[in-house]
Order: C-alpha cells, then sequence, then structure tokens
C-alpha cells in the first residue's frame, strides 16, 4: 500500500513537469490568448472596417459594396437566383464538376503514384510527365483543352482534374515509398506475393498518405473552378462570378467569393474528418 | 525433423568497409532453442535476417533439409523488435492474414484466428485495434500471427527488446510455452544475458568487426523448464548463476573494462 502510495507521489510531481513544457516560456504567468481567438479578433476587425469604410462612403459601393447588401444579395440569389439559376444550382454545378474530376484524378493518380513508387520503369515514365504539368496554371492549358475537346462539359471536368492529378500522384508516390520495411518484410516472410504486398501492406500503409493528397487536390480543384467555367457555362459559382463582372454587379462577385471560400473550408474540414474515421492509427505509432 | 543450416556466411553491406557477418555456421533443428547474443554491430540480426531469406549472403549458403533458401518463406516465420503488425488490421485479421496468405477460407480463419490468440493469452481481444494494444499485447499477436504460417521454424529478432522488464518475463515463459512441445526450431536474438540463458537449448555469443561467432554454450536451463521446473526456482539455482557470469564474460571478451 505504502509502495503504492510512493510511486504516485512520484507521479504527480512529474505530471506538472511535462504539462508546462511548452516553449518559449514566460517568467510571470499570465493570461494569453490563443491563436484561435485572434483569428477571431482579425475577422471581426476586418469586418469592421469593412462596414465603417463603407457607411462613411469613403469607397463607392460599385468598388466595395457595404457587407449588408453582399448579405442580402446572398438571400437574393438563394431565392430568386442570378443569370438564370438559383445560388444553390450554381453550387450543385460547380461541386459536380470537380468532384467528376476528383474520381478521374483519383483513378489516374493512385495508379500512377503506385507505379512510381514501387517501380523503376514506372518512376521513369511517369515523374517528368507530373513535373512538366504540375506547374502549369489552368488558364495556360485550358485553351488546348478546348481545342481538343470543344467545350462541352468533359472538357470543363477535364481542365479540373489536370490540376489534381499530380498531386494525388506524388502524394500515393511518397506514401509508397515511406512503407515501413519490416512491415514488407513479415509480409513476405508470411509467404505473401508481390501482388498481395502491394494489396495488403503498400496501399493500406500509403492511405493516410494518399487522403492528405486528395485534400490537396480538391483545394486545387477548388481553385481551378473559375477557370473552368470561364467557356460556354451556362451555370456553375465561376460562371456566375464571371457573368457579375460584366455587368459590374459586385456585389454579387464578392457574395460568390465568400461562398467558393465557405465551400472549400467546409470541404477541408469534411476529408479531416474522413481522414480520422479511415485511417485512425495515423500518426498515433 | 527439419534442420535450418547457415554454412559459412558472409555479409557485406554497400558502403560499409568491413563485413557485417564473416564467416558464420550456424544450425537449428526441431526442438532447440537457439539463442544469437553478442554486443551491438556483432551481426546477430544479420545472421537472422539471412535465415529469414529477407537478406542475401555474399557467400555462403542457406538450406532447410539440404532445399537451398533464396528468398523468405512461411516456413521460416519472422517476429520483428517493430511488431511489424498492420495497424489497419484487427488484432484477429493480423493473424487471419498469415491464415489467408495459406489460402483458408474466410469462415475457418476467424476461428483459427481465435485460438491462437488464445495461445499467446489474448482471449476475446481479437477485436481491439492494434494501435491501441500495449507493447507486450502487440507483440504477443506478432507471435500469433508468425505461428499462423504453420512455419518449421521460428525466427524473433529482438521480440522483447522493447519491453518493460515485468512484461518481458511474462512473455519469456510464454515463448517457452510455445517452444517446448518439441515442432518448432528458434532462432532469437537478444540482448539480455539472462534471457538468452534461460531460453536457448544453445547460445551462440557473436563478436563485432567483423561480425563473426565466437562462442557456442549448451545450455540446458529451458530443457528443465519443458520437464515442469519453474522458472523461478531455475533463476535461483546456482549453476544459473555461475553460467550467467560465464555468458556475460564471453559476450564482453576483448572489449577494454
Amino acid at each position: 500500500m505504502t509502495l503504492l502510495h510512493a510511486e504516485r507521489g512520484l507521479r504527480d510531481l512529474a505530471e506538472p513537469e511535462r504539462s508546462t513544457a511548452r516553449l518559449p516560456r514566460r517568467e510571470t504567468p499570465r493570461r494569453e490568448l490563443s491563436s484561435r481567438a485572434i483569428s477571431a479578433i482579425t475577422i471581426l476587425v476586418a469586418l469592421l472596417a469593412w462596414t465603417v469604410v463603407t457607411r462613411l462612403g469613403l469607397v463607392a459601393p460599385l468598388f466595395l459594396p457595404p457587407p449588408q447588401d453582399v448579405l442580402a444579395k446572398f438571400w437574393k440569389v438563394m431565392s430568386q437566383g442570378f443569370v438564370d439559376a438559383t445560388l444553390l444550382q450554381h453550387l450543385l454545378a460547380s461541386l459536380g464538376r470537380v468532384f467528376a474530376a476528383l474520381v478521374a484524378a483519383t483513378l489516374v493518380g493512385i495508379p500512377v503514384g503506385l507505379a512510381i513508387g514501387t517501380s523503376r520503369i514506372g518512376r521513369g515514365i511517369f515523374d517528368p510527365v507530373l513535373e512538366f504539368l504540375r506547374p502549369i496554371p489552368p488558364l495556360a492549358y485550358l485553351p488546348l483543352v478546348i481545342i481538343w475537346f470543344g467545350i462541352g462539359e468533359q472538357a470543363k471536368v477535364l481542365v479540373i482534374a489536370i490540376a489534381m492529378v499530380a498531386p494525388i500522384a506524388l502524394s500515393t508516390a511518397s506514401g509508397v515509398r515511406n512503407v515501413q520495411q519490416d512491415r514488407l518484410s513479415a509480409a513476405r516472410s508470411l509467404g505473401a506475393t508481390r501482388r498481395q504486398v502491394i494489396r495488403f501492406v503498400v496501399l493500406p500503409s500509403a492511405l493516410p498518405s494518399i487522403l492528405t493528397g486528395l485534400r490537396i487536390a480538391l483545394g486545387a480543384g477548388w481553385t481551378t473552378l473559375v477557370a473552368a467555367e470561364l467557356v460556354a457555362a451556362t451555370r456553375g459559382l465561376g460562371f456566375m462570378i464571371q457573368s457579375a463582372a460584366q455587368f459590374l454587379v459586385t456585389d454579387v462577385v464578392v457574395m460568390g467569393i465568400f461562398v467558393i471560400a465557405a465551400v472549400a473550408f467546409v470541404l477541408e474540414f469534411g476529408l479531416r474528418r474522413l481522414e480520422r474515421r479511415l485511417v485512425p492509427w495515423a500518426g498515433r505509432e | 525433423m527439419s534442420t535450418l543450416l547457415l554454412s559459412n556466411i558472409a555479409v557485406r553491406y554497400t558502403g560499409q568497409p568491413r563485413p557485417a557477418v564473416e564467416g558464420a555456421s550456424l544450425s537449428v533443428a526441431h526442438g532447440e532453442f537457439v539463442v544469437l547474443t553478442g554486443r551491438s554491430g556483432c551481426g546477430k540480426s544479420t545472421l537472422l535476417n539471412v535465415a529469414a531469406g529477407l537478406v542475401l549472403p555474399e557467400r555462403g549458403e542457406v538450406s532447410v533439409d539440404g532445399r537451398l533458401i533464396e528468398g523468405p518463406g512461411a516456413d521460416r516465420a519472422v517476429v520483428f523488435q517493430s511488431d511489424a503488425l498492420f495497424p489497419w488490421f484487427s488484432a484477429r485479421d493480423n493473424v487471419a492474414f498469415a491464415l489467408r496468405l495459406r489460402g483458408i477460407g474466410e469462415r475457418q480463419r476467424h476461428v483459427l484466428a481465435n485460438e491462437l490468440l488464445k495461445r499467446v493469452r489474448l482471449e476475446g481481444l481479437g477485436d481491439k485495434p492494434v494501435w491501441e494494444m500495449s507493447g507486450g499485447m502487440r507483440q504477443r499477436v506478432g507471435l500469433a500471427r508468425a505461428l499462423a504460417a504453420e512455419p518449421d521454424f521460428l525466427l524473433m529478432d529482438e521480440p522483447l527488446g522493447a519491453l518493460d522488464a515485468l512484461t518481458r518475463e511474462r512473455m519469456q515463459t510464454l515463448l517457452l510455452d510455445i517452444w517446448a512441445p518439441g515442432n518448432l526450431g528458434v532462432l532469437m536474438v537478444t540482448h539480455g544475458i539472462e534471457e538468452a540463458l534461460l531460453l536457448g537449448t544453445r547460445v551462440v555469443v557473436m563478436a563485432p568487426d567483423p561480425g563473426r561467432i565466437a562462442h557456442t554454450f549448451e545450455a540446458g536451463f529451458s530443457r528443465r523448464y519443458a520437464a515442469g521446473e519453474p522458472v523461478r526456482s531455475i533463476k535461483a539455482d546456482r549453476a544459473f548463476a555461475a553460467a550467467r557470469a560465464e555468458l556475460a564474460d564471453a559476450i564482453f571478451e576483448g572489449e577494454p573494462a
């Protein structure tokens, strides 16, 4: 009993040591704002500045409409629509393209990444292709895609998908290359064939990295959206913003930017949740 | 009764001036528990990996009953210090994976995996994710997975190296219980002098620069355990203490005090 108590006492002493092991340390303890709180304040200050500047008439509404106008426009486009479609229809059109592109890019990117990560020949073939594609801005290859594939839906999906392939393939390859050697050895010594090792060990090992790649790809695809909807679109958030810009309806432009940002935030959040569900072991070993 | 034979093995890793192992010969028969020990860098893990077929020797050959070994195989299952479990599988599925590779159907896999988990004293924990398990439990899952391959030889690379002292003692008796029926040949690498003596029917001491076999001791303590004597009484025996001192001398031979 006394022995147990003694051990407990030791642990209690050790506890605060660990919890204060944060850098850098202050001499006098003081209440500090978390960076989350600072972020909230930053946003509030920006909103306030925006309101004051527009309320005082320092900037013409054509250049910067007041926040309440943007909010009002949000409700109006939600219910009545803008350029022949409601906000929800624009949103769904854009989401549909981005997700179709995600599926296509995944179907291409994962096998390519696997080839780069597992085979000398695969790396030789695909590395230069990816390194070539990766830095090109979507607006640069858009004209070529249109010349080749026309102005239909598939060209728009393709423009987005091209931007997504590289992050997915490169993340897959890096995940594949970082598989623990002991796990490969274990599977091989249990009699697994090369194909079985890839299916049961390499791919699941790389899954956390692949999911990170999908998250980056979704961000990249969403960024490419406006470019993809430049030509011959009748719906979509990017299309909505461009149309609004042509008619100088600045409040719709600003509202559209906010909607795109909000959707990107939600997608990112959702994918992080998915990661925690699918690969709960990642980072805990 | 098969025998795993390593003859005149030499291994040199690229970029290393001295060979990791030079001229090492070793045999492990069914029913034997051979322990490889020695100071760090003496090539004991390398030699075990050669036996597993995971490292190909520069010279020398590995054979089982005259059949030449040229790669890893389920007849020589390996247990790793890092446990090398698959965290995307539950404990049971880790074990069932080895059964699957043997072509056993799903329903039977489930039953057999549960039996194997029971054998390593993890009964009822099959559904637990391995990343939530303690080091000792994980090592037992790794052991069950290796046994699921129904190997002739069990090769263990410091399987208890990362465990705390108490867990380690419990695992030592578990290993003895697994070995005692005599249908397995065991080759195990360890740093623990007492562990080597308690478990090994033969203790092979390696020395570094270049890695080579320096001494071989026949030890009978694990046979006494198999005959029914408790571990505590074995360790209390004067002969155990004497053998321990002798083994320690052999391991630290030639090292400045």
